[in-house]
């Protein structure tokens, strides 16, 4: 299926004014999820200005469309900054005098992040799989594993026959033999055989394939014990690393965490409802959904009847870009709560509460 | 953005009238492979090949140009 991001191919743009204090708006068209709630612009009074218009979302995430998500009416558009505090994903960054009004305490502010606690996390990469906008990355060192499990091993050249069937059987391709073609002079198939004791894990599969008995060896943890092994050399080393400018906050990471080291916390509250009697499964709401909250459900057994589409709410941020793409209107996305910081001025409590639907 | 069709490229296979989200609901006869019984659908296919109706019904999905086997429809 598609996915709902685009190579940056410079279809971001600035709007600017400069007077006693320079505004600016920026827009940046890869971190655009296009869900449109940018699209409800305007803190004036008299309402929507209409100054920003959603692109067709559909064709531009799931064709190759060289056109922006949405575009800007310069001569609409007040800069006032509204786009900018609603954007669920900060694609749009507005700036007074070269602040960001998301700095400023008279401005509000959605509520959302998401953190990897890096003393929980045990690196095991689900995250980073899971994540639908390849916002994480999780770089981990593993331990030796010749510290993990020693033992002994030694080869008695003299009696071995160069058969080649430890190299062959070695699990871990510990043991190395140099074949050559016998000589008159040297009528021997092979001049050497090493094994590299890094590799070898002692699982003594040698030892028993070896037709003349050649290979004495014994794993030292079977024998012993485990007391010779430091457990700090077993231990997993890394670092996660968030890309806050591609996450959209869906959960996917906290849910999917094994050791709950992944915390989410999401702007908007809502309901997500689709309408199976509409929908055509024509796939628009799976390619656009930022936060792989549709799929298509497989039929376990041929002939089985699934549902027309799936949906997990856990992982939705009720953005309604699905709502916006469905050419059948099959789908409601209602927000119910906005989580913002609070804000003094009456007008930007009644934006940020029309932000509910 | 506009949708377009080249009617050189189209083999008539009817694809894209099928999918089209817009067109299986005015006319759900086409989801099993009939013809529409109306002309109120945004494309049919019409003497073997595709032809537009009512292109201003298009809510530019993208869909036909995702099934499309040659190219004959897309948007732009």
């Amino acid at each position: 299926m598609v996915s709902n991001t685009k190579e940056v191919r410079a279809l971001d743009f600035d709007v600017e004014r400069s007077a006693e204090e320079d505004r600016k708006l920026s827009f940046k068209d890869e971190v655009c999820i296009g869900c449109g709630i940018c699209e409800k612009c305007g803190i004036c009074e008299k309402g929507r200005r209409d100054a920003i218009e959603l692109g067709d979302i559909g064709a531009i995430v799931r064709t190759d469309a060289d056109e922006s998500k949405i575009c800007v009416d310069e001569n609409k558009c007040v800069l006032c900054g509204m786009c900018s505090v609603s954007c669920p994903v900060d694609a749009l960054e507005f700036t007074i005098d070269g602040e960001s009004i998301k700095d400023m305490d008279v401005y509000p502010k959605l509520l959302s992040s998401a953190e990897i606690d890096e003393d929980t996390c045990i690196y095991c990469k689900a995250c980073e799989t899971a994540c639908p906008r390849e916002a994480i990355t999780i770089a981990r060192d593993l331990p030796e594993r010749s510290q993990l499990v020693t033992g002994e091993i030694e080869i008695d050249k003299d009696t071995c026959i160069n058969c080649g069937v430890c190299e062959e059987m070695c699990p871990a391709d510990a043991i190395t033999m140099d074949h050559k073609l016998p000589t008159s002079y040297d009528p021997t198939v092979s001049s050497d055989i090493n094994v590299d004791t890094d590799k070898c894990v002692y699982c003594l599969v040698c030892k028993k394939a070896c037709p003349v008995d050649a290979i004495k060896a014994v794993c030292r943890s079977c024998s012993y014990g485990e007391y010779d092994l430091n457990p700090e050399d077993s231990e997993i080393k890394g670092s996660s690393f968030i890309d806050d400018e591609l996450c959209v906050r869906c959960g996917w990471c906290e849910e999917i965490c094994p050791v709950d080291a992944a915390k989410v916390k999401k702007p908007f509250e809502g309901e997500l409802t689709i309408d199976e009697d509409k929908c055509t499964t024509c796939g628009a709401c799976v390619d656009i959904c930022p936060c792989d909250v549709l799929s298509f459900p497989q039929p376990a057994e041929a002939g089985q009847m699934v549902d027309k589409v799936f949906k997990d709410e856990k992982y939705c941020i009720y953005c309604g870009a699905c709502e916006n793409v469905c050419p059948v209107e099959a789908i409601e996305v209602k927000r119910t709560a906005v989580d913002h910081t609070p804000t003094k001025s009456k007008s930007w409590e009644s934006k940020m509460d029309s932000l509910k639907t | 953005m506009e949708l377009k069709v080249n009617q050189d490229n189209c083999l008539g296979c009817g694809v894209c009238v099928v999918a089209c989200p817009v067109n299986v609901s005015i006319s759900p006869e086409v989801a099993g492979g009939h013809g529409s019984k109306t002309e109120e659908v945004i494309m049919m296919v019409e003497n073997g090949v595709i032809k537009l109706f009512s292109e201003e019904k298009c809510t530019k999905c993208g869909t036909c140009q995702l099934f499309c086997p040659t190219d004959a429809i897309w948007l732009e």
